[in-house]
């Protein structure tokens, strides 16, 4: 009964006022939706992160070059000692490594019809499809005799394949790169964003790409498979061992090459990327405290504007706990529509900013009106209190 | 008997100093009686009236409101005798600005409980006694001053109070609206409830049936009828 009638008279008194509850409204509105913003970015990215080490496994190293030296500093350019034969060295010879798939990486422009796209090359050989679990969802991988062939045939990553061809099915279409035209033989699923996009990428063959496209002989990259994670303290032994000979690196050198385990390393990025989420929204809790000072602010001034309306109330057979339900529910009120405003602009803003196709996040909708509510109610306490314990002759005669 | 008031002494503290505000006041009203308080500033006359509406408790002394002792209540007790027992009209009106005739009536039957659809039927009932029938959806903005009073009588009717304390009513009005106010009050009187007039005015002590003088925190005298020979202490309206 009481309720209902406060939450009438709540929602009268902020129209009766109505810059002065937006503004406040504004304050919790910012925090909360910047709350559920950084909350849901995070999501996403875990999600994709988390996708991306599930389709990787456990048993994958990646081997890189290591950064060149200019008098003992470490300069930005990598070295290009990376050969496809340590690839196959690395193979043959480990016994706890079952395969190697080298890949070289670098910018090119492709074009089809009248669209053109600006992304990156990736020589490789027909075993990337397997190691990286990585499969074709129309078309096939280019195969063994194709990189024998040096031909010129390639493998298009989703955002590719959606620049340049939109819904079309891409397969057998001619894609020209540096005026060479390959015919696409395979298309990739899309596996979604996170600190960089896969699926912008070509895949061709490495001979292709080494020998007729790019004229260089080094890798960017060397993906070595382990029998199993448990083999990772032999591998990395077997890798530095026949790197280190094969690149004559003296005894006293530092390595040229660098090894990480993808996974450990994605988790590390998970981690990071979750650690900085939780500053941010540490953050953003700061700055609901700020929206939930604004609203005791506004109540205070409420109340004192008030101070007859008040006493007549209490004159009239109100008792302590009704005005103090009145100016909480009042401030409730007020935290509640700051949280509605906010949640609403987050979940634009995440849309806008993401693309993603909105999963609304319910668990945290909700917690934000708790905390929308909480912050009202302990922002309302104070001068709720002492609206309702004001003397009520005093509050009678109050001009 | 309705009010019966025994010694009822009030004593304000100012810092270290005692101010006593009543002296051992002894009154009694019966129901459906229709009374004046009168008494220049100072005599004790808005001390006796906090009292006797139950906004404030007597220091010493004994308070009888239709028969349940009231002097020694909680604040939340003194709350439900108001709400159930006492119904107020200001100088100021003091109505609820934003709300409409109907909800500024329907107050206080929200305070004592009564479900919605009762409350607008009572209120309705209410503003159709003081004669606003055709104003209840008007907010107070939208009335003449008389008006105003007038919602504000219904809004003291509406819970059936065995007491209606109304302070100074036409202090406010001009003196045609005054009177008219008076004569609402005379027929709520007339229609079985008790009333007591707080006001200034010998002219308006005179339309009711007994005059209480106060002075000096006491009672200086009561009368069936207000003495024309009484020196002229009204202060005249604002």
């Amino acid at each position: 009964m009481i309720l209902g009638e406060n939450i009438l008279l709540a929602l009268q008194s902020l129209r009766a006022n109505p810059l002065r509850s937006f503004l406040t409204l504004v304050g919790i509105a910012v925090g909360i939706g910047a709350v559920l913003y950084v909350v849901v970015l995070g999501q996403i990215t875990e999600k994709r992160i988390k996708q991306r080490l599930e389709s990787l496994g456990s048993n994958v190293l990646l081997i890189r070059p290591g950064y060149s030296r200019m008098r003992g500093v470490r300069t930005g350019q990598s070295v290009v000692n990376l050969k496809w034969s340590d690839a196959r060295e690395i193979a043959s010879t480990s016994e706890v490594i079952t395969e190697t798939v080298p890949t070289y990486t670098a910018p090119g422009v492709a074009e089809y019809k009248d669209q053109s796209w600006n992304t990156r090359i990736t020589g490789t050989v027909p075993s990337y499809e397997w190691v990286n679990n990585d499969h074709p969802i129309e078309g096939h991988f280019f195969t063994e005799e194709e990189t024998n062939q040096r031909a010129r045939v390639c493998v298009l990553g989703a955002t590719v394949h959606e620049k340049l061809f939109g819904n079309v099915s891409p397969i057998g279409e001619p894609l020209t790169i540096k005026s060479k035209r390959y015919t696409v033989v395979g298309l990739l699923g899309a596996k979604g964003e996170s600190w960089w996009n896969p699926d912008d990428q070509i895949f061709i063959p490495l001979t292709t790409a080494q020998e007729r496209l790019f004229g260089v002989d080094h890798l960017s990259t060397i993906l070595a498979q382990m029998r199993s994670a448990q083999d990772h303290d032999e591998a990395l032994f077997d890798i530095e061992t026949i790197l280190r000979r094969n690149h004559r690196l003296r005894a006293d050198a530092d390595n040229d090459f660098r090894v990480r385990r993808q996974d450990l390393y994605l988790a590390t990025v998970q981690e990071t990327t979750k650690e900085i989420a939780n500053f941010v929204i540490l953050i953003a809790l700061v700055s609901l405290m700020v929206g939930g000072i604004g609203i005791a602010n506004v109540m205070l001034v409420s109340v004192t504007e008030r101070i007859r309306e008040i006493g007549v109330r209490r004159a009239i057979g109100a008792k302590k706990i009704h005005v103090l339900l009145q100016f909480l529910i009042e401030a409730m009120v007020l935290g509640l529509l700051g949280g509605l405003l906010g949640v609403a602009a987050g979940l634009v803003f995440i849309r806008v900013m993401t693309g993603e196709v909105l999963i609304l996040p319910w668990d945290w909708i909700g917690y934000s009106f708790v905390i929308c509510a909480g912050i009202g109610v302990a922002a309302g306490l104070y001068p709720a209190l002492r609206a309702a314990n004001r003397n009520v002759i005093e509050a009678l005669r109050y001009e | 008997m309705l009010i019966d008031m025994q010694h009822v002494e009030k004593v304000y503290r100012l810092g270290k100093i005692d101010v006593p505000a009543l002296c051992g006041v002894d009154l009694q009203i019966d129901a459906n009686e229709y009374v004046a308080i009168m008494g220049p500033s100072g005599s004790g006359k808005s001390t006796l009236m906090n009292i006797v509406g139950c906004l404030d408790s007597p220091t010493a002394g004994r308070y009888l409101l239709d028969g349940e002792e009231v002097s020694r209540l909680s604040d939340n007790r003194l709350s439900e005798i108001r709400s159930r027992k006492i119904g107020f009209v200001f100088q100021t009106f003091n109505l609820m600005p934003r709300a409409t005739a109907l909800r500024n009536v329907e107050l206080p039957l929200i305070y004592a409980g009564v479900p919605a659809g009762r409350r607008r039927q009572l209120a309705a009932e209410a503003l159709a006694q003081v004669g606003l029938s055709d104003r209840i959806k008007h907010k107070p903005s939208e009335l003449s001053g008389g008006q105003r009073q007038r919602v504000a009588i219904a809004r003291a009717l509406v819970t059936e109070p065995a007491l209606i304390l109304a302070d100074e009513p036409t202090g406010n009005l001009d003196s045609t609206t005054g009177q008219e106010i008076m004569e609402i009050l005379a027929a709520v009187h007339r229609a079985g409830n008790t009333v007591i007039l707080v006001t200034h005015e010998e002219q308006l002590a005179a339309q009711t049936g007994r005059t209480i003088r106060l002075r000096d925190g006491r009672i200086e005298n009561q009368d069936d009828t207000a003495p024309s020979a009484a020196p002229q202490q009204a202060v005249s309206p604002p």
